[in-house]
């Protein structure tokens, strides 16, 4: 079984946002839903000794995933493969869901009453074998996506062969498969 | 959500087309059945974008089928800008216009019709095959700003512009006033990818951009004054002995003249002009002097300095020569035009152009190089070596300013007509209002255009446009590379839709040029192009479906080969004998930008900020996109850039509406407050305009409430007498919080 | 996408203010029954009921999907789940129990129906009362919340406005002479008790915690919630029904009984939209900052084609 994660290049990533409307666009989300914001840090520092980091987000598909353990009704649930992911039929917008996920990772759709996130983009791409829309359209292959538990892959490589790797809000045990490199 | 699509159907048939939302032309794969697109993605296998798109990119479907495109050819019912229009048919609008066109070439000569275009979007060698064998030397682009007189002023000192970089093997490359993070996304893919190869990057920019982000050194340059860095870089060169002398004695002339000549330009004498400090002018210098082959990428914030920006060109390109970097493994090459297929310019019948037709051109008399004077020189050179000449649709134009005054004082002739293909002249040209008046004032005014641009709402016509997946596209570089890149229809145009291509060879067959347009579609144009390569393709599509490009093998040192330099001596002429000729100066001197305080103390007081308008932004391209909401989501609001300090000295606070003020007029962004910025400095975005308010006169969609070009100045004395090209780049502002009644947000 | 609509509201908030007042009476109710077999108020009991109900409806007409409200039944593991479950038993057994008072029906004064249905509201009274602050307090990604203070909290909220209920009862039905003689002393108490440990909790947040707890406890502080929080809810919501539950005058009583209710409801909305502090991640609220609220033109803009 594999165990799906994706690794997230800031030093390659220039905050271009084209993940962000892919995903959108592909995924025919609601002009207001964002399942992967990509947000700027900085410049920090002072003129003209500043830095700046672009830091792309999207679900983090957990491996202690409070989302699931808050949803009262089993919409949302996590694949054997990792993937966390609703059941939009099952979902009665409660919310619980989006107040439990420490990302931000979790939106309304305000049309269908229900909420959505990012699902590794599991059943028009990963399971026929393509890449995810925001993997894909990075034109600075900054988002690198696949099965960590294969240690031929490149994401395994990544995490395990680098030393500036890490996690965001490592400190709350949520066990987030999605990694940074900095 | 699922979104599946069952792309392995019967009747799918797969499309290799590309995007073309600005011209690097990402390649994309088009999932086509019965003549609709159910599905498109990046292609992986093309090389520059390998499955990447921007962005816009991924937007195409929904631009292909917009609301708000225009479908129908419109002809104008009520007043100019009334936005009543009835739908006509493509034969009644090409013979109306023909009609218009014939009778004030009678009356005027064929002179009074103009042409404007942009950024390079379509197939200009059409527009120019058109108005060579029309008779009308004026056709023009805002290409001024965009890169052209860099062209040429290489071209006129080694025969090339050395666009092509052989990154592979680079040991650095210098980005001056480029941001590809931003605007040429596979080019910084291919940046960031080599940077483990120890590449080093050099970003010279008056901001903290992304790309500035991930550089080894970021020298902010105080906006519009880059010809005294490049001119304290070649000092240092020189003076501390990092010049490739081999290269310089043997294959330059005027190294000696240099020498002396550069010696004031020490780096202590572009510290103040510049706000950086000698140091780091040196640590730049020695950076791309010693990390060789090294490479200088081509931006167009020197195109944009106005008066300076040939002098600035011209030392630049010296950088080049004077450290061996040109046409070497690693550094830039000089391709040459191809060899191997028809050129845009073997395309664009310019010997049609009768010889007293090309002296009226506007502006020629004024801005040699790129209008026919030094244009004709120029090909004459390059033809004599390489037997072809850079593409003249884009080095060979009026001078727009010129032509915007001829339209509104009749000086030097009247102008009647403008034509207008691919442009937002009111957002992109300089001085905005003035733009706008003679867009006003022109008594035939004809657009062509995906959209009711605040242009289209002013004009006579407006014709439907085929975009992206609609029409084929042949990738080569303003027509001047030695490759090329090929990409299918993916389907026809829908509606009454027609390719640029069409309109040029309609509206020419309506005035008498049926001989000189044989192709009756594009593909057939391309494949006669093509046909001679030996690829033994039977048509162009075919071309397309099996090989695709065509890349010459790379070949370096060709001037040791043929002899020499594409230059009058045959070699480098870093003293530019072309130049001279033209009446120039044949080495750069320190010219200083069009206002600034040290020059100019009287107007500092009133506009005490150094001013830089535009650059590219995500996600939108220039004035296009800002309707498409899945993008304006991104970026609802215009934004100026201003450094703490000073926000703080003006009374700013991030996020307030500010007005931003030249002597020519005052726009309105938000401020962001900023250390990526040097004191002092303000940025302002471009392209601003609302379509989503009223488009029809006077409101004209907001065109000039945050529109940056309302403050950059075309005057004669500002413009760069080599190139003619104006000044958006360093000039002198004052910046005030927005209040009460105009303190609204601006949608 | 503006922050507000990606957190509860006040629907939710309002749901929490009065199933935990509702609670607390059946917890009260079911006490009573039990130890001194007494009935504190039949009105009341039946109010306390009720108003677990209402808590209900709001978390129903919350939901974005509020016609499949019966699937938030489906997850044992979720607390909202458990919740849900407990706030039916609460209802059923209130209503139950208050009637149970009642000549006219049938089972009237049945003493062990009357036992078992105190039982079932003392439990699930104390669940309802407590859950949302066990609830909330388990959001680590929400730095005012996380932590084992919010139950504490909830619980004694829920406690102080369900005695101020019956008080406020006591005003116009009739009430067992616990609820007037005892009650207040207890309100008093409990609202001693709320000012200690909301001065200490404010403290602890905004000293010992995350840099992300500082800054959400500054809205608190000097923030937008400052007077709700301080002039709102302490001051009118705590401090004066202190004092007046302390006179013995009935009427002083029973404005202090409002008082505290009102208190505990613009508590449990200040708390409720404090959940919109996050850990945020670098750079994320400015991103969001800068996103469009929804109302803008170009959003609104309807495009017709031309022609
Ligand atoms: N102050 C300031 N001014 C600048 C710049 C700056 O940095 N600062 N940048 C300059 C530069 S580099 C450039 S290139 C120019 C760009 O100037 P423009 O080219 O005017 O810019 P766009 O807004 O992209 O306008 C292109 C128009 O062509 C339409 N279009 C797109 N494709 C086609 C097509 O195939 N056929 C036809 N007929 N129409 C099409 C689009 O819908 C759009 O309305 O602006 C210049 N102006
Ligand atoms: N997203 C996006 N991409 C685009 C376009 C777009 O509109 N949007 N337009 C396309 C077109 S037509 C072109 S020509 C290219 C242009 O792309 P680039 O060559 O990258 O040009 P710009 O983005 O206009 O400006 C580059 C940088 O110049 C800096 N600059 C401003 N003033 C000065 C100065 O005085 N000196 C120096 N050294 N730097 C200065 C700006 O801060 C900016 O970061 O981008 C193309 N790509
Ligand atoms: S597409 Fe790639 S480079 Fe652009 S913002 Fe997303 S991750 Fe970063
Ligand atoms: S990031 Fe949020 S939504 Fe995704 S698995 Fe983790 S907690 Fe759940
Ligand atoms: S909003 Fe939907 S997915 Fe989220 S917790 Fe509620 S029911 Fe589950
Ligand atoms: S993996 Fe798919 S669903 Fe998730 S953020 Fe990327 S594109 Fe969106
Ligand atoms: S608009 Fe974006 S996707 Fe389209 S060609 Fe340009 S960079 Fe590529
Ligand atoms: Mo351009």
């Amino acid at each position: 079984m594999p165990r799906y994660a994706m690794v997230i290049d800031t030093r390659k990533c220039t905050g271009c946002q084209s993940c962000t409307v892919a995903c959108r666009v592909h995924n025919k989300l609601p002009v207001d839903m964002i399942y992967n914001p990509v947000t700027t840090h900085g410049p920090v520092g002072k003129f003209p000794h500043v830095r700046m980091t672009h830091i792309p987000s999207l679900c983090m598909h957990c491996d202690v995933s409070p989302c699931v353990d808050a949803c009262p009704t089993g919409a949302s649930q996590q694949r054997e493969d990792g993937i966390v992911w609703v059941e939009a039929e099952k979902c009665v917008g409660c919310k619980a869901c989006v107040m439990a996920c420490p990302y931000g990772a979790r939106v309304s759709n305000h049309e269908e009453g229900t909420v959505q996130k990012c699902n590794f983009c599991k059943d028009d791409r990963v399971d026929q074998g393509k890449l995810p829309w925001c993997v894909q359209t990075c034109h600075q292959k900054a988002r690198v996506f696949g099965d960590i538990e294969d240690e031929n892959s490149e994401v395994f490589k990544l995490v395990n062969g680098s030393k500036n790797v890490g996690r965001l809000l490592e400190e709350l045990g949520t066990e987030p498969f999605v990694y940074y490199l900095y | 959500m699922s979104t599946k699509i069952d792309l392995e159907q019967e009747g799918v048939e797969v499309r290799k087309s590309v995007c073309y939302f600005c011209h690097q032309n990402c390649g994309c794969l088009v999932y086509v059945k019965d003549g609709k697109i159910i599905h498109f993605e990046g292609d992986l296998d093309y090389p520059t974008n390998s499955g990447g798109l921007c962005c816009r990119g991924n937007v195409n479907l929904i631009h292909l089928d917009h609301e708000a495109r225009v479908n129908f050819p419109l002809k104008r019912k009520g007043e100019r800008g009334a936005g009543e229009w009835e739908r006509i048919t493509w034969e009644q609008a090409i013979d109306e216009i023909g009609a218009k066109l014939e009778e004030i070439r009678e009356k005027h000569g064929a002179e009074a019709v103009a042409t404007a275009g942009g950024t390079s979007r379509t197939d200009d060698w059409a527009r120019r095959r058109f108005m060579n064998l029309y008779g009308s030397p004026n056709g023009f682009h805002n290409s001024h700003l965009c890169w052209i007189p860099t062209f040429m002023i290489e071209t006129a000192i080694y025969g090339w512009s050395p666009f092509e970089i052989d990154l592979g093997l680079s040991k650095c490359i210098v980005l001056w006033g480029q941001n590809p993070a931003i605007s040429t996304l596979p080019e910084q893919a291919g940046i960031s990818a080599l940077k483990k190869n120890g590449l080093k990057v050099i970003v010279i920019d008056p901001r903290f951009t992304e790309t500035a982000a991930k550089a080894d050194l970021w020298i902010p340059v105080k906006p519009g004054t880059d010809l005294a860095l490049a001119l304290a870089w070649i000092n240092t060169i020189i003076y501390e002995g990092l010049a490739d002398y081999e290269f310089v004695y043997e294959h330059c002339v005027g190294f000696d003249e240099l020498t002396e000549h550069i010696e004031q330009y020490t780096p202590e004498w572009a510290e103040p002009i510049t706000g950086v400090s000698a140091d780091l002018i040196r640590e730049g210098a020695r950076m791309y002097a010693t990390s060789k082959p090294g490479n200088i990428q081509w931006g167009v914030a020197i195109d944009q300095i106005g008066k300076p920006a040939g002098a600035a060109m011209h030392a630049r390109a010296i950088l080049r020569a004077i450290t061996g970097n040109l046409d070497c493994p690693g550094a830039d090459l000089l391709t040459g035009p191809s060899q191997e297929f028809i050129t845009d310019e073997e395309m664009e019948l310019n010997d049609m152009l009768p010889e007293e037709q090309r002296k009226k051109q506007l502006g020629s008399d004024k801005y040699k190089l790129v209008t026919w004077p030094g244009y004709g020189r120029i090909a004459e050179i390059t033809k004599k070596y390489w037997g072809k000449a850079p593409t003249a649709e884009w080095m060979c134009e009026a001078h727009p300013p010129s032509v915007y005054n001829a339209i509104l004082t009749g000086d030097p002739y009247p102008v009647k007509a403008l034509l207008v293909s691919a442009t937002n002249p009111i957002n992109s040209y300089g001085e905005s209002k003035k733009v706008l008046a003679a867009l006003e004032a022109v008594d035939f005014l004809v657009t062509c255009d995906y959209w009711l641009t605040p242009t289209a709402m002013l004009s006579d016509y407006v014709l439907p446009m085929a975009g992206s997946f609609e029409r084929p596209t042949i990738t080569s570089t303003y027509g001047c590379s030695d490759f090329l890149m090929c990409s299918q229809r993916a389907i026809q145009p829908m509606y009454e839709r027609k390719t640029d291509f069409e309109f040029w060879r309609d509206l020419g067959i309506r005035l008498g040029q049926k001989e000189y347009w044989p192709w009756e579609t594009l593909e057939d144009a391309y494949f006669d192009r093509i046909k001679d390569l030996g690829y033994g393709v039977e048509n162009y599509d075919e071309f397309v479906e099996y090989f695709r490009f065509h890349f010459p093998e790379r070949e370096y040192y060709k001037y040791k080969e043929r002899g020499g330099f594409a230059t009058p001596s045959g070699k480098v002429e870093i003293y530019s004998s072309v130049l001279e000729e033209l009446g120039y100066p044949p080495l750069p001197s320190y010219i200083p930008p069009a206002e600034n305080p040290i020059d100019h103390p009287e107007l500092a007081k009133e506009y005490p900020l150094v001013l830089t308008t535009g650059a590219g932004i995500m996600p939108f391209h220039h004035s296009e996109h800002f309707n498409i909401k899945e993008l304006r989501f991104l970026r609802h609001e215009p934004h100026m850039e201003i450094n703490p300090e000073t926000a703080e000295e003006y009374g700013i606070k991030d996020g307030d509406w500010v007005w931003i003020e030249t002597k020519r007029g005052r726009i309105k962004q938000k401020a962001h407050v900023t250390e990526g910025i040097a004191p002092g400095v303000v940025f302002t975005e471009r392209g601003w305009w609302y379509p989503e308010r009223d488009l029809r006169a006077p409101e004209l969609g907001g065109c000039l409430e945050s529109n940056t070009n309302v403050l950059t100045s075309t005057a004669d004395e500002h413009c760069d007498p080599i190139s003619g090209t104006w000044a958006n780049r360093g000039l002198l502002c004052k910046v005030y919080k927005a209040d009460g009644s105009d303190g609204k947000e601006a949608n | 996408m503006s922050a507000k609509h990606e957190t509860w509201g006040w629907m939710l908030a309002v749901d929490f203010f009065f199933a935990g007042m509702g609670a607390a009476m059946l917890l009260f109710a079911g006490i009573a029954e039990l130890f001194g077999g007494s009935n504190l108020s039949t009105v009341g009991i039946l109010a306390g009921a009720v108003f677990v109900a209402i808590g209900a409806c709001l978390l129903i007409l919350e939901l974005g999907r509020p016609f499949q409200a019966l699937r938030v039944f489906m997850n044992p593991k979720a607390i909202l789940t458990f919740g849900a479950w407990n706030m039916s038993f609460a209802i059923v057994a209130g209503l139950l129990l208050g009637t149970s008072y009642m000549e006219i029906f049938p089972w009237f004064g049945i003493v062990g129906l009357q036992k078992v249905l105190a039982v079932i509201c003392v439990i699930c009274g104390l669940v309802v009362a407590t859950y949302p602050g066990v609830l909330l307090g388990r959001h680590k990604g929400r730095p005012f919340w996380t932590g084992s203070g919010m139950p504490v909290l909830f619980l004694t909220s829920s406690l102080l406005t369900g005695l101020a209920a019956y008080i406020v009862c006591g005003w116009f039905t009739e009430v067992a002479p616990v609820v007037t003689d005892l009650f207040p002393y207890l309100a008093a108490g409990l609202c001693l008790f709320q000012l200690v440990i909301w001065v200490s909790y404010i403290w602890i947040k905004s000293s010992g915690g995350s840099v992300h707890a500082v800054e959400a406890v500054r809205r608190w502080t000097k923030g937008n919630y400052a007077t709700g929080f301080q002039a709102g809810f302490m001051f009118v919501g705590t401090v004066v029904p202190l004092i007046l539950f302390l006179i013995p005058n009935a009427t002083a009583v029973g404005i202090g009984g409002l008082l505290a209710i009102l208190g505990g409801l613009i508590m449990r909305n200040l708390v409720v939209y404090s959940g919109q502090d996050r850990t945020w991640l670098p750079g994320e609220k400015e991103y969001r900052s800068r996103l469009p609220q929804g109302h803008e033109a170009f959003l609104q803009k309807v495009w017709t084609k031309q022609i």
